[in-house]
């Protein structure tokens, strides 16, 4: 499967990332958008799989 | 991994078989950049798209901006793209100018460029890979505008 995941930061100004990855986000997992960390706050479905993608949105927040 | 096995990661390229992606890659090229490179510029003519292989591309916007008044221009980062994801596809359905420009934010950043017209020409061509593309091209629109609805929502319409 390949998870096309829509990041979005909250708690400071950043574009947020769309990435495929191997791997779903996890609530609790650190990601690194760029070069800075971010904490997973929130995962949800953004849409219904098709074929062997599955839509994700995560929320992050900043690690300070 | 051969750059057909990249592209099949890409979901523009979802739902087509392993001879339809290879006879699109062989419309394109790879193409390598480093951080801060300027890919696409707003508002220039659009004749290719992109598909991100590795790396990171940041797509931002001009706001604030007067007509003939001089003066830093202000951009707005709007998302940042990294891989498996493609940029340049509005410039296919509508042959408008580019609505954004798109810089790297990685050094060695690598992206498939295909010509917009031959790409547009294989659609023509082959029926099943236009209306497959097309298909994809609109998903992958459509799942742009959600996470832009989303960081809207989230920010409080901070963009």
């Amino acid at each position: 499967m390949i998870y096309k995941v829509s990041y979005v930061v909250v708690g400071q100004p950043h574009p947020g990332e769309i990435v495929n990855q191997d791997e779903p986000p996890q609530v609790g997992d650190r990601v690194e958008l760029g070069s800075e960390l971010f904490e997973i706050m929130e995962v949800v479905d953004l849409a219904p799989p098709r074929g062997d993608f599955a839509y994700l949105h995560a929320t992050c927040r900043p690690i300070y | 991994m051969t750059i057909t096995e990249l592209l099949e990661r890409s979901e523009l390229f979802h739902e087509l078989s392993t001879e339809e992606i290879e006879r699109i890659a062989a419309l394109g090229h790879e193409q390598a950049y480093d951080a801060g490179d300027i890919v696409i510029q707003e508002g220039e003519t659009s004749d290719e798209i992109y598909i991100v292989c590795g790396g990171l591309v940041e797509v931002e916007v001009a706001q604030g901006t007067v007509p003939d008044v001089a003066g830093r221009l202000q951009v707005n980062p709007i998302v940042r793209l990294g891989r498996g994801q493609m940029f340049g596809e509005m410039g296919l359905i509508d042959q408008g100018v580019r609505s954004a420009t798109v810089r790297c934010a990685e050094d060695g950043t690598t992206l498939y460029v295909v010509s917009r017209q031959a790409l547009w020409d294989l659609c023509n061509e082959d029926h099943h890979i236009g209306f497959v593309l097309m298909h994809n091209i609109a998903a992958d629109l459509s799942f742009k505008l959600r996470h832009r609805n989303l960081r809207v929502g989230l920010t409080g319409g901070e963009l």
